[in-house]
Order: structure tokens, then sequence, then C-alpha cells
């Protein structure tokens, strides 16, 4: 927390209304941080995806390989093992598409509220981190 | 003095909403009463930040538990798809690498006809896997929902916890002032 510089006052009266926007900020800022750490998670599998469907390519299609779901591996045949792969990579492009959605929505949101909060409170609020 | 927060404003799960000081005075009526009314609004605060943090663990539990879910789910529709497919020649066994313990890995052939789901409290039931695909869709949309649900919660004190602080802030600036100007006034006294 920052104290105000010696001698300068801070006279700008906090109305309900603004309360509710910088509530609907604090708020806005937590769901993106969410988004947020949902987002590289996703990213990270489908970076995982990626190696593996290339590695994949080199495995003769008869051949059976140790598929992971959860904590167990099951035995498929490499062609089976490829159409689950682009299925789950479906999936995961599928989810990073909408969160990626929901963080720019977010964004213009919180520009929106920062905009109309530093317009009233000035030097007076700290809506950076 | 404690009927300042009963509010009647609650969130559908019953979260009383935080009131908003819209001037100081309302609430401190004497000078001397700063203390206690400012101790009682951090308390307020600190009760808001302890329901948080209990909805941010059931959040997490949740989100352990629903890939939980997901996997196994996706394990008994393995199972059906492998079923569904070798229905014509016999082999409706499935080869799989389990874990044993925590370093170990061992292979078993799973039969695909029927699975065992833990449904707690210890016990475990046998399910035909179009029974168990169908209890644990349901167990899905349920902790999914019940996710959603603590979410908001988060978020409504989240947004509460912020209009206490400010709340608080602005009673602490408001002491600050009536301190100087006191200070003020004595000055000029002594003079």
């Amino acid at each position: 927390m920052e104290l105000l510089p010696e001698g300068k006052k801070n006279t700008v009266t906090v109305t309900y209304e603004d309360q509710q926007k910088i509530n609907e900020f604090s708020k806005l800022i937590m769901r993106k941080d969410n988004l947020e750490k949902k987002l590289s998670k996703e990213r990270q599998e489908k970076e995982y995806l990626d190696d593996v469907s290339l590695e994949i390519e080199l495995v003769d299609e008869e051949e059976l390989i140790n598929y992971k779901i959860g904590e167990l591996f099951i035995m498929l045949k490499q062609e089976k093992v490829v159409s689950l792969l682009e299925k789950d990579m479906a999936q995961v492009e599928e989810s990073i598409d909408s969160l990626e959605n929901n963080l720019s929505d977010l964004d213009t949101k919180i520009k929106g509220l920062k905009t109309d909060l530093y317009v009233k409170f000035g030097d007076n609020i700290n809506l950076e981190r | 003095m404690s009927s300042l927060f009963n509010s009647t404003k609650t969130n559908p799960r019953g979260i009383p909403e935080a009131p908003f000081v819209e001037k100081v005075e309302d609430y401190i009526k004497k000078p001397t009463d700063f203390e206690l009314v400012f101790n009682q609004f951090q308390e307020h605060l600190s009760k808001y930040k302890f329901m948080l943090e209990s909805k941010n663990s059931t959040i997490n539990q949740l989100n352990v538990r629903i890939p939980d879910i997901q996997n196994t789910l996706k394990i008994c529709k393995s199972l059906l798809l492998q079923k569904n497919e070798a229905e014509d020649d016999e082999n409706q066994e499935i080869e799989m690498n389990y874990q044993l313990n925590d370093t170990l890995y061992t292979k078993a052939n799973v039969t695909t006809d029927k699975v065992g789901l833990w449904l707690g409290a210890d016990v475990m039931m046998e399910y035909t896997l179009d029974e168990a695909i169908e209890l644990l869709n349901k167990r899905l949309s349920d902790a999914n929902e019940s996710l959603t649900l603590a979410q908001e919660d988060a978020e409504f004190l989240r947004e509460n916890i912020t209009t206490m602080e400010v709340n608080c802030a602005r009673l602490y600036n408001w002491d600050v002032e009536q301190r100087s100007k006191l200070r003020q006034v004595t000055k000029e006294l002594s003079i």
C-alpha cells in the first residue's frame, strides 16, 4: 500500500457506483488469473500432444502402444492411438480457443473499468500490479 | 452496533453482502467510537477472507475431482469401445499397464463387461459399463455444477472483501483527518 504524498489530500468521494466498479474490477482480475492458469496448462498439454503425434508416426501400425488414461496405460494398436490422440488434440484446441476468447473479453472489460476508475480517481487509485 | 452488518441482502447461498459506507459519520456518531467501529469492520473483513479461503479450498478439491471423474469416464468408454469392436472375434479382453504401487506398473488383462466404482465410505459397487458411464456422467455434471457455484461464491466474496477494504481505508483516513484537525485546534488554543 502506498501513502499519499505529504500535504496532498484525498478529496475524491467514493460513491456506491464507484465501489461497484472497483468490486467488478477485482472480481474480473481474479477470474483472469484463474483463466490464465488454466490456459497455460492446456497449452502445455497441446505441446505434449504435438510432440507425441510426430513421434508416433515412426511406430508400426500394428504395434501395441501404451496409451495413458489417468493412472493407467491401455495397450492399443498404433492406428487406434493415433485416432485417439487426434481426438484429444481437437479437444485441447477447442478448450484453448474458448479460454482465449473468454480472456480477451475479460481484457476489454477490465480495460473499460480501468479507464473509468482512473478518470474518477486519478493518482489516488492504483490498478496495476 | 453489530446491527451495522445485518444486511438483508445476501447472495443465493446466503452469504451476506458487505455494507457500503457512504458517509463515515453515519457509522461513527462520536469520535470516541472510532476504535470500536473500526475493529468491527476489520473483524468483518477477516471473516470474509476466511470464507474466501475455505471456498478456494473447495474449488481446489473439485479441480482435482473433476479430472479424476473424467479419466474414469474415459477408461470406461475405452473399455466399451473395445467390447463393441471385439464382439465378433470373441476377444473381449484388453491389456493394460496399471499402477500396482507408487513406482511399480504391471500388466493385466481386463475383461470389458463390468467395472467397480468407488461410491465413497469404503464401498465399491460393480456396474455394467453402460450403467457406470451413466453414473459417472451424472457425477461429472454434479461436480461441474458445484464448481460453478463455488466459483460464484468466491467471486462474490472477493467483491465484498474489496468493499470492506475500501471501507476500512476510508474509516482510517477519516480518523487521521479528525486527529490532525484536533491537533490544529489544540495548537491554536495553546498559542
